[in-house]
């Protein structure tokens, strides 16, 4: 398809902001939902792991790996939500299309993700007040629950890559000539691409294991001899899953599409294998138990997780404006303050505010046995998190009150 | 030739694309305002709790948190974005046309599901760790931001019935087409409504409690907080009918099922009935009773107010410009948008669709049944089926006629300019009426497509042969 006719299909509203910053957001909350997601499914590997050893710290860390996962799932769904809304803004043609022409697959991702999920609380349910070294029941739910993860995560790759090819779309629309909407196209799954963004919740679980143990080092009731464990164990799979997205994502670019081959060399493709590099290479460094940096290594995963996303975007960018003629910044602005404002006085001015709160308070208690109460600061952020709140509906109904008196 | 910026269609034949996002989107708001009205609750009990020195009643909080950790941070957060997906393949310029124009209001509320994500583990796994002053505080901070995002997703679903104010098809702008009268009467109904959900779904929880002093009280704090938002929420459905759109009030007397009038009455007489027998006795409160008026709110109340807030928007999907067939129907200056009509009027759809294979662009007496399918696919299929199952199928509306000039005459004559106030104006070129009725017609008649097709060829060769003479 040409790119008059990609530009025809955008929506008439237009932009309320300039598309850039739409794509910036995009990247940014891609990464960190993609990141959510590696440790949702490492976090659920170990679990399993867990189920099956007879090894009673590995039990002990799957258990604990469980409350990780189930939690995850939660954030990795809340943290999809933007990058999935920023898509339509900007690549409303491309995402929309896509889309409908898989739209079986689409409202099955609704129903098997609600079936994973589901499935990974029934394996809660089952165990969550057991011995931690206790034998574990019904480990086929968090087998399966890992199982259908995958499939939702192919759905979306799936979403993901057919967007990049509107050459194809009359074709898997109507082939032959003949209407199919059934949705029942499955089409351009690359197993290198799927692999590589799999592969990483391997690092990604090794990291936060690394913190981990570090983590806990303040609290007494955990044990020393498991903490190293499970430290040792994170490193481990921080230096080997590294290695392994590492070359998968090699095969990535090796197998990209005629279209796009040149862009394997582009220094997107060299500055996010090298931020993975030295990510993998952080949280591979032995340290002492209680030593902060330890901390860090999630942090470190999450920015090489941003440089993957940039890389990522910039080969959909080439793509879709070099091949086919899109090109972003030509999409109609029709400036809005008001709501512009509004997202990003929310996001930095509340988001920050409740957040710091919230997390710091989550945090504290995590390392505090017995009860923890928060010190002056940390208390008057939490006053001023609930006025932040207030604030915001004091302005939703002034300035809602105000229009429906005009 | 400039085209229309028509996508492909999804068409699900059993069920209809419409009712498949219809069911998603009930279920998802009794998970999802339950979970606001549970908040709003959790941070009156726990203040309570501080205040009066009462752990137990964080023990509550405790149990239905993890319940609903399940109940709408699994299923309703889950539906949640299922909404955007089905309505996505379903009707993707009416979801377009709602993420264009709101783009930073929903992204707001995306900071405010971060905030609900961490707030409700936090509840549910601080209990007992943190102080009584700071659990208070995460209570309150919990229920503020869930009460938000209530706040700013019903001013988006007013959009879909229509803009806030008039101001927004002359000078556009978020504002304008945000707030309003009908959003502020929606706002109000749903807020009391969601207590009501609020009080049936933690009455499931409460009828697991084994303490009797503390379940006693919690299924009565429980009862007159439903009694007393069922009879608001009731109330404030009148004021939300007075919002509606003049043409509604048409469509509310035309078109809803006769079903819909006893059916909110029975829902009514039963949650009251419910909540009555509850305060009274609260020990009849079972996992049983609470389940099925969990069931019948959803049945009898939930569905039957979606769909017709669903019918009573027609033709429109979106804001009163995008049809529900997808095509931009007016002109909205102050967001740059044009009306497709007159393109659509000129070229026909044919012509216009970026979408259909090239062998269905000319209409042939071999392929007319498939061309008028693609033209029913395209135009129809949003609302109507095409099978015999599923939402408003399509064939019920011709009786069993197969005159494939009666249907088309009858069919452009209900639709070429939007005679029908709650269809779209469909102005397609002459030959694609006729396609489209050859498909009507065989919906009924198999044989009817063979049929036309040798009467065109044998029409065509009398004219031949009178050209040759």
């Amino acid at each position: 398809m040409e790119g008059a006719i990609l530009e025809g299909l955008r929506d008439p509203a237009g932009l309320p902001f300039y598309p850039q910053v739409f794509l910036a957001l995009s990247v940014l909350t891609f990464a960190l939902h993609i990141f959510a997601v590696q440790l949702m499914l490492g976090a659920s590997g170990l679990t399993i792991w867990g189920a099956m050893s007879t090894n009673p710290h590995m039990r002990r860390l799957g258990l604990s790996m469980l409350n990780v996962a189930k939690i995850s799932v939660s954030v990795a769904i809340v943290l999809g939500v933007a990058p999935l809304l920023f898509v339509q803004v900007i690549y409303d043609p491309f995402w929309y299309t896509a889309n409908v022409l898989s739209a079986r697959y689409v409202i099955g991702f609704i129903v098997v993700l609600i079936a994973a999920y589901l499935a990974m609380y029934f394996y809660y349910f089952r165990n969550y007040h057991a011995d931690p070294a206790a034998p574990r029941k019904s480990a086929w739910s968090m087998i399966a629950s890992i199982l259908l993860m995958l499939a939702v995560g192919s759905i979306m790759h799936v979403l993901s890559r057919e967007m990049l090819f509107p050459e194809e779309w009359k074709a898997w629309y109507a082939p032959g000539g003949q209407i199919d909407p059934s949705g029942a196209n499955f089409r351009a799954f690359s197993p290198f691409r799927f692999g590589f963004f799999i592969a990483m919740a391997v690092p990604v679980a090794g990291a936060w294991l690394v913190a981990f143990r570090s983590y806990f080092a303040t609290r007494g009731d955990v044990g020393g001899d498991y903490l190293d464990f499970v430290g040792g164990l994170g490193r481990r799979m921080a230096a080997v899953g590294t290695a392994l997205a590492l070359a998968l994502g090699a095969g990535w670019m090796l197998s990209l599409p005629e279209k796009a081959a040149g862009f394997a060399g582009s220094p997107f493709v060299w500055i996010a294998a090298l931020g993975l590099l030295a990510a993998g290479l952080f949280a591979s460094v032995d340290r002492a138990r209680d030593n902060t940096w330890a901390l860090m290594a999630p942090v470190v995963f999450v920015v090489a997780s941003l440089l993957t996303a940039t890389g990522r975007e910039a080969l959909r960018f080439a793509i879709l404006k070099g091949q086919h003629g899109y090109d972003i910044a030509t999409y109609k602005v029709n400036l809005d303050v008001y709501s512009t404002a509004l997202f990003f006085g929310t996001f930095a001015i509340v988001g920050g505010l409740v957040l710091s709160f919230l997390l710091g308070v989550l945090w504290n208690a995590g390392r505090t046995q017995g009860v923890y109460t928060p010190g002056p600061v940390l208390s008057r952020l939490g006053t001023a998190a609930i006025w932040s709140i207030g604030l915001w509906v004091i302005q939703f109904f002034a300035f809602g009150f105000t229009v429906w008196a005009q | 030739m400039d085209f229309l910026g028509l996508f492909p269609t999804w068409y699900e034949a059993g069920l209809g694309s419409g009712w498949v996002v219809g069911i998603i989107a009930t279920v998802h708001v009794l998970f999802s305002h339950t979970a606001v009205g549970a908040a709003l609750f959790f941070g009156y009990l726990a203040t309570v709790a501080y205040r009066n020195d009462r752990p137990e009643l964080l023990d509550y909080i405790r149990r239905y948190g993890l319940f609903l950790l399940v109940f709408s941070y699994v299923l309703g957060s889950i539906t949640g974005p299922g909404i955007w997906y089905s309505t996505t393949v379903a009707s993707p310029r009416g979801i377009s046309a709602l993420i264009h124009n709101f783009v930073w209001g929903w992204s707001a509320e995306w900071v405010f599901f971060v905030i609900e994500v961490v707030g409700v583990y936090s509840m549910v796994y601080l209990v007992g760790k943190v102080d009584g002053r700071t659990y208070m505080k995460i209570s309150w901070i919990f229920g503020g931001a869930s009460l938000t995002t209530m706040l700013i997703i019903v001013g988006i679903l007013s959009f879909m019935m229509w803009p806030g104010t008039e101001g927004y098809m002359q000078e556009g702008g978020y504002l304008y087409g945000y707030y309003g009268a009908n959003q502020f009467a929606q706002l109000a109904m749903r807020v009391a409504f969601m207590f009501t959900m609020n009080a049936v779904v933690g009455g499931i929880v409460v009828s697991g409690m084994k303490t009797d002093a503390l379940k006693r009280e919690m299924a009565r704090k429980l009862a007159v907080l439903g009694l007393v938002s069922a009879a608001a929420g009731f109330a404030l459905l009148n004021w939300y009918m007075a919002t509606l759109p003049p043409y509604a009030a048409t469509m509310v007397q035309t078109r809803l099922p006769e079903r819909f009038g006893p059916s909110m009455l029975i829902t009514l007489g039963l949650t009251a009935g419910y909540f009555l027998l509850t305060l009274i006795r609260p020990r009849v409160l079972v996992p049983g009773l609470a389940g099925s008026m969990t069931v019948v709110l959803l049945v009898f109340g939930l569905w039957p107010e979606e769909t017709a807030r669903e019918s009573l928007r027609k033709p429109y999907v979106a804001g009163q410009y995008v049809y529900s067939n997808q095509v931009i129907a007016r002109d909205v200056p102050g967001m740059g948008i044009s009306s497709e009509l007159p393109m659509l009027e000129a070229h026909g759809l044919l012509a216009t669709h970026a979408f259909l294979p090239d062998e269905l662009r000319q209409v042939t007496p071999g392929n007319a049944a498939q061309v008028g399918e693609a033209i029913a696919l395209s135009m129809c299929a949003n609302c109507h089926s095409l099978s015999d199952t599923g939402m408003r199928p399509i064939r019920d509306y011709y009786g069993d006629v197969t005159d494939v000039a009666a249907i088309r005459d009858y069919s452009k004559a209900a639709m070429a300019t939007g005679a029908t106030m709650y269809m779209p104006a469909i102005p397609l070129k002459d030959i694609e009426w006729e396609a489209l009725a050859v498909f009507l017609a065989s919906l009924e008649d198999e044989t009817v497509p063979a049929q036309y097709a040798a009467e065109k060829r044998a029409e065509g060769r009398k004219l031949a042969q009178k050209e040759g003479d």
